[in-house]
């Protein structure tokens, strides 16, 4: 359901905006259209979550508002810019430096230590800083187990590590896929509180869950179903996209 | 403070995956050492084949136009001119004599010193000495024509000579039924000269043609001809080995190329979500593939360094063994070794290359 919203509010505070994107997908069994003419904004400094069963389009919609895909149509921007428009190389440039990325499989190197694995975050962004890179632990609650490997980190563990990779360079927007999905309760607590410390600290939280809990953290649900946006917004501010 | 480089990245990966980095070196470095050890040998298996060509005895003839007048008297000095300094030259006289059972028998005046070096080859229980005038070497099959080859009794014509055999002589071939006596005592003995002169050049088949045009030169009144099958059986063995030694690297080169290009492609599929990761961190295409194809070049190298070393002690050992000559290792061949290697990674590289090229960091992530 698009729903235009009032530019004149907020105009400046639309990190993301969504207007009519439509990603379609070509395989042998014909054209999906796996994202349908989505409309939305979210204002910097909002978390929201996106919820809707398997195959409604939550992974295209976080691939698109994480630069790892671009819309077939429409027009999708981020922190004012149209990623819709830009080459593979500026889309890479671009998403490392405005998306911090948090998976619920945490996806941490096997081979590098903690603070390495911060690191890597640093190296393909700019330079590698290894001072700033304890301080992203010391801030998850890490800094003890900085050089241990993945390997000798438990799965809360290592989803802090990953907030603190996803955190080391100060990304306007950090994009949550399932963060709690793979955590026991005692873990997934500690996870909710990260973030809940992170947004009350400023930082723009976009989370994919299906776990209702960890959807009521956020201020606003984005439902999707069959590839439409579903149900928006649920309170929030209201930001509209046209010009 | 930086410790985490491309360097750090890239040796931290090779350990990790230790025994997938250990299989691909351990082909690339097959590869380097059986191409460095035969381009070592190759580079001397010219000099190497030839010399084992000699001791096949000779491979040009010079005989007299008229058999009864024999070759000129210096010729043997002509023809050692002519040819070259390391050219080998024999002179042999024949003459049919009679032995005391009475049966005639062909006598061969020759330099035995000459003749061992020419035909090496020559099986001979023992040598007559070049110090006692009156040793003879008996063939095998002539032999059986004497009543005692310790007291040898021949004779030419009217002429009779006593003579000692010393040992004999195994060939196989026509020298087997021939009674080998020093030059100077078959002139002396039976009046004649020598007709024929053996002579073996060193060197493939342009080298033979060059000395036989210089002998013919040389001695005009003297039929100067090459022993055909064996100078045409030269050049052709050689050329057939040089083909052979490069239809094997090419062929090692292919077998290896497939081996690292499975190891290579099973290792960027096994890490497909590393590289998923990588990208979504912001490393763009040609960082991650500029991070596989230095590993791939890394692997390449140390191949290189170690394959050089083996073989190279390869090429000394077979060297050894079939020569008898040590071959010492050639530093000329390592750029060769090197590029051969370095093609073969890049090669096997290609297939990898595409898979990370088509990298969807997104499904990967989420575990699709």
């Amino acid at each position: 359901m698009e729903n235009p919203i009032d530019l004149e509010t907020r105009p400046d505070c639309a990190v993301i905006a969504l207007h009519s994107v439509t990603r379609e997908y070509t395989g042998h069994a014909g054209t999906v259209r796996a994202l349908d003419h989505a409309s939305f904004s979210i204002v910097a400094g909002e978390w929201v979550a996106i919820t809707g069963p398997s195959g409604s389009g939550k992974s295209t919609l976080v691939n698109l508002i994480g630069c790892l895909d671009r819309p077939t149509a429409g027009e999708l921007r981020i922190d004012g810019e149209d990623v819709a428009k830009m080459s593979a190389t500026e889309l890479d440039r671009f998403r490392a430096d405005k998306i911090g990325f948090i998976f619920q499989q945490f996806h941490l190197i096997p081979y590098l230590s903690a603070l390495e694995n911060i690191m890597l975050a640093q190296y393909f962004h700019s330079m590698t800083d290894e001072k700033e890179a304890r301080a992203a632990l010391e801030r998850v609650g890490m800094g003890h187990r900085a050089e241990h490997l993945p390997s000798e980190l438990s799965g809360g563990e290592q989803q802090r590590v990953c907030i603190a990779r996803a955190l080391i360079n100060n990304p306007p927007i950090l994009l949550a896929d399932e963060p709690t999905g793979n955590l026991d309760a005692a873990n997934q607590k500690i996870v909710a509180e990260l973030l809940q410390d992170l947004h009350a600290h400023g930082h723009t939280i976009v989370m994919v869950t299906h776990d209702p809990e960890m959807a009521g953290l956020a201020q606003r649900k984005i439902a999707l179903s069959h590839g439409k946006v579903f149900c928006h917004p649920v309170g929030g501010p209201v930001v509209s996209l046209r010009k | 403070m930086s410790r985490l480089s491309m360097g750090a990245l890239l040796r931290r990966s090779l350990i990790h995956r230790r025994a997938r980095s250990f299989s691909a070196l351990i082909a690339l470095t097959v590869s380097a050492a059986v191409v460095t050890a035969l381009l070592t040998l190759y580079a001397d298996l010219d000099s190497k084949l030839h010399h084992e060509f000699r001791t096949f005895g000779a491979n040009i003839v010079v005989t007299a136009s008229d058999s009864s007048k024999g070759l000129p008297s210096d010729a043997i000095g002509t023809v050692r001119t002519a040819a070259g300094a390391d050219a080998n030259a024999a002179e042999f006289g024949y003459a049919v004599a009679t032995t005391d059972r009475g049966t005639p028998v062909v006598v061969a005046g020759t330099d035995f010193s000459a003749v061992r070096t020419l035909n090496s080859w020559w099986k001979v229980d023992a040598w007559p000495s070049t110090a006692d005038p009156s040793a003879a070497l008996l063939g095998q099959r002539a032999a059986q024509f004497v009543a005692d080859e310790h007291n040898l009794q021949l004779t030419f014509g009217d002429r009779p000579i006593t003579l000692h055999g010393t040992g004999r002589l195994h060939t196989g071939g026509d020298e087997d039924s021939r009674i080998y006596v020093p030059m100077q005592v078959f002139t002396t003995w039976t009046w004649a000269k020598p007709s024929v002169i053996e002579v073996q050049v060193p060197g493939g088949e342009a080298r033979v043609e060059s000395a036989i045009s210089r002998l013919r030169q040389a001695m005009p009144e003297a039929k100067v001809q090459p022993v055909r099958q064996l100078v045409e059986g030269e050049s052709r063995i050689v050329d057939k080995t040089h083909a052979l030694m490069y239809g094997a690297v090419l062929l090692i080169a292919l077998t290896v190329a497939v081996s690292v290009l499975a190891t290579l492609s099973a290792s960027v599929l096994e890490r497909r979500r590393d590289f998923a990761l990588m990208k979504a961190l912001g490393g763009s295409h040609s960082t991650l593939m500029a991070m596989f194809l230095l590993e791939a070049l890394i692997l390449a190298v140390g191949g290189v360094v170690a394959g050089f070393v083996i073989g190279s002690a390869a090429a000394w050992t077979i060297s050894q063994l079939d020569f008898h000559t040590a071959t010492l290792p050639r530093l000329g061949v390592m750029p060769l070794v090197l590029l051969l290697n370095l093609l073969i990674a890049a090669f096997a590289a290609l297939l990898p290359v595409r898979v990370l090229r088509r990298l969807e960091p997104a499904a990967l992530l989420k575990g699709e």
